[in-house]
C-alpha cells in the first residue's frame, strides 16, 4: 500500500487557480480577459478559447424557447463524429436577458436539470463544425424517468464501435449499435437498484473503461461504493469496494480509467477526494490524494487526465501519480467550465468537455505551436470492422 | 376405451383442482398489511429520509386488496399523499405536485410498481422530479417492517423503519 502525496508545486498548480478566482467572482467578472500565459491561473492551457457558438446546432437554441440543460457526456469518435449526451432541454423564461449566450449556466442554476427537463435530443452526433448529423430521438424515451444520459463512450478496442451510454438514475448501462438503430444490450435492471454485493444490479453507475481484450470496469457509483469488472460479453466477474475512507473503500467512485503495463485501474473516489489505483482484480496499490475528479481519461500517451470537481482544473498525471500539467478555471464564460463532467479528445488534438452545471459542451482547439505534451490525446480507436470511413 | 377416458378425465380434474388449490393457498399466504401503523423506530436512529423525500411518516394508513395496496403517508414529500400500488406488476402513473431538487414545487409525473418477493412486498415509487424510493415491506412479530432505499441526485439513503399498530 502506498499513499502518494502531491508535490507542493503540483498541489499549488491544481489549487491556486480556484483560490485566485472563486466561483461567485468568476460568474460576476464577465469583463475579465482570459489568461493566455499557461501555468497557475491558466484557463485554457495550450488550447484556444472555445467558440461559444459550438456546436452550432444548439446555439442559440435547439428549438425556439428551449435550451440544452445539463450536459452529462461527450465522446469524440473522430473530429467529424462527436457524440453529445444531453440531460434534456429546458424552457427559457419568457424574457431572456440581453446577452444570453445560450447556456443554462448563465442563469447561475446549480441544478441544471430543474425545473423538469424535457427528455428530447438526449443523444446526438455532430460534426467538427457542430452541425447535427444524427439525433437518436428513438431512444429519448429511455431517459424519461431519469435525468438523462450520464456519459457516453466507445471502447477504443472495439472494431464494431458499439456506443455505450450510462444512465445513472435508472441504474442501467446501454450498448447501442454504432448507428444507434439498435439497442443490443442493457446491463443492470431498469429502475431497480441493488446493493454493493449484488452483481445483477447497479446503484447509479457512473463511468466505464476497457482493457484491450474487451474486459471492462464500471464505477458504481453514486449509490453503491464499488467497481464491477465484466467480461467482454457483459458477464459480471467480480467487484470490489465498500463504503468508507480506507484503502479500497469509496465514497462516490465516479470516474475510472484503465491502462499502463501491467494494466491498472484508476478510480476517482470523488467523495473522498482522491484517486485510488488497483490492479485489474481489485488489489489496492496506492492512492493519490487531493483531487476529486468527475471524470478521467487514459490518454494515448498513457497519462491519466482528471477533471477535478473541486477546482475545475484539468490535471495531467503520469501513471505514478505525478502532476505534470494542469489548466482550467471555474466560470461560465467561454473557456471556463462549471463542473466539467466528461473529457474526450479527437485525433486532431481537439479537446471536448461537457459541463453538467454550465449546461454546455465546449470544444477546445489546440493553439498554433501548442506543446503536444500539454494536449490531451485520446486513445486511437480500433479500425472499423466493415471499413466505415468516419 | 370408455374406462381410459374416465381415467384421463379424473386426472385432468385432479390437476385442475391441485392448480387452483395451490394458487389459492399461495394467494392466502401473502400477508395483509392493512391497518393504521404508528412509527416506533428507525435504523439508523432518527433517519431523516433524503431532502424531504422518504421521510418516515409518523402514521401510515395501508389498505390492501387482491388488486392493489394503497398507502396514505407523509413520506412522499411535504404534503401527505395517498398512493396506489397495483399488485399485478403493472405501472400506476399519474400527475401530482412534488418538491423539486431546487426547492420549488412543480407538477410532475409519478409512477409506482409493486411485486411480491415471497412474503415481502417490494414497492417502487418514482417521479420525474428525480425522486426514487424502494420499500421492502414485511410483517415481523406483529410489527410492520420497511427496508427503505432512496435515490435522488444527492446522497443515497438506506434505513429500516418499524411501525406498530
Amino acid at each position: 500500500m502506498r499513499r502518494r502525496t502531491l508535490s507542493f508545486t503540483a498541489w499549488l498548480t491544481v489549487i491556486a487557480g480556484s483560490i485566485a478566482l472563486g466561483p461567485s467572482a468568476a460568474l460576476q467578472q464577465r469583463s475579465d480577459s482570459i489568461s493566455v500565459k499557461g501555468g497557475v491561473g491558466d484557463i485554457t492551457g495550450d488550447y484556444e478559447i472555445p467558440d461559444p457558438n459550438w456546436p452550432q446546432w444548439a446555439h442559440p437554441y435547439p428549438k425556439p424557447g428551449y435550451i440544452w440543460g445539463s450536459q452529462g457526456g461527450v465522446f469524440a469518435e473522430s473530429p467529424d463524429r462527436v457524440y453529445l449526451a444531453n440531460r434534456g432541454e429546458l424552457k427559457l423564461p419568457d424574457k431572456v436577458p440581453n446577452g444570453f449566450p445560450g447556456n443554462w449556466g448563465f442563469f447561475n442554476q446549480m441544478a441544471a436539470t430543474q425545473p423538469i427537463a424535457n427528455m428530447v435530443n438526449c443523444l446526438v452526433v455532430v460534426d467538427r463544425s457542430g452541425k447535427l448529423i444524427e439525433a437518436w430521438n428513438q431512444w429519448d424515451k429511455l431517459f424519461e424517468w431519469g435525468r438523462g444520459p450520464h456519459q457516453v463512450y466507445i471502447s477504443p478496442y472495439d472494431p464494431e464501435r458499439y456506443v455505450w451510454v450510462v444512465d445513472d438514475m435508472r441504474h442501467v448501462i446501454y450498448r447501442f449499435t454504432h448507428d444507434g438503430k439498435q439497442l443490443v444490450q442493457t446491463l443492470g435492471m431498469l429502475d431497480e437498484f441493488g446493493e454493493n454485493d449484488d452483481l445483477t444490479r447497479f446503484r447509479r453507475p457512473t463511468m466505464i473503461d476497457w482493457l484491450p481484450d474487451g474486459t471492462f470496469f464500471v464505477a458504481d457509483g453514486y449509490g453503491n461504493t464499488r467497481v464491477v469488472k465484466f467480461d467482454k460479453a457483459g458477464k459480471a466477474l467480480l467487484k470490489w469496494g465498500s463504503r468508507g475512507t480506507g484503502p479500497g473503500q469509496f465514497n462516490t467512485p465516479h470516474g475510472i480509467a484503465v491502462g499502463g503495463s501491467p494494466p491498472r485501474v484508476f478510480v476517482s473516489d470523488r467523495g473522498n477526494r482522491r484517486i485510488q489505483v488497483f490492479d485489474t482484480n481489485g488489489k489496492f496499490l496506492e492512492e493519490w490524494p487531493g483531487i476529486a475528479p468527475h471524470s478521467m481519461l487514459m490518454s494515448a500517451d498513457e497519462h491519466v487526465w482528471a477533471v477535478d470537481s473541486l477546482t475545475d482544473r484539468i490535471v495531467k498525471f503520469d501513471l505514478s501519480g505525478h502532476v505534470e500539467f494542469s489548466f482550467g478555471q471555474f466560470g461560465t464564460r467561454p473557456g471556463y467550465t462549471w463542473a466539467p463532467h466528461q473529457i474526450t479528445a479527437d485525433s486532431d488534438g481537439n479537446l471536448y468537455l461537457s459541463e453538467v452545471f454550465g449546461g454546455r459542451t465546449q470544444k477546445y482547439r489546440p493553439r498554433p505551436n501548442a506543446d503536444p505534451t500539454k494536449l490531451v490525446w485520446g486513445r486511437s480507436l480500433m479500425p472499423v470492422a466493415n471499413a466505415r470511413t468516419n | 376405451m370408455a374406462e381410459q377416458g374416465d381415467v384421463m378425465k379424473r386426472i385432468t380434474l385432479l390437476i385442475v383442482a391441485l392448480t387452483v388449490g395451490v394458487s389459492a393457498a399461495w394467494a392466502q399466504a401473502k400477508p395483509d398489511f392493512s391497518g393504521t401503523w404508528k412509527l416506533s423506530g428507525t435504523t439508523p436512529p432518527n433517519y431523516p429520509g433524503s431532502a424531504g423525500w422518504g421521510v418516515p411518516s409518523p402514521t401510515l394508513v395501508v389498505k390492501q386488496s387482491s388488486a392493489e395496496v394503497t398507502i396514505q403517508s407523509g413520506q412522499y414529500g411535504p404534503t401527505p399523499m395517498t398512493v396506489v400500488y397495483k399488485l399485478d406488476g403493472s405501472d400506476n402513473i399519474w400527475e401530482a405536485p412534488s418538491a423539486t431538487q431546487s426547492g420549488t414545487t412543480a407538477i410532475v409525473k409519478w409512477r409506482t410498481k409493486a411485486r411480491w418477493d415471497g412474503n415481502k412486498l417490494i414497492l417502487f415509487t418514482w417521479n420525474t422530479a428525480l425522486n426514487q424510493m424502494r420499500d421492502v415491506v414485511s410483517v415481523s412479530n406483529g410489527a410492520l417492517m420497511i427496508q427503505r432505499g432512496t435515490e435522488q441526485p444527492g446522497p443515497s439513503t438506506n434505513a429500516t423503519l418499524t411501525y406498530n399498530r
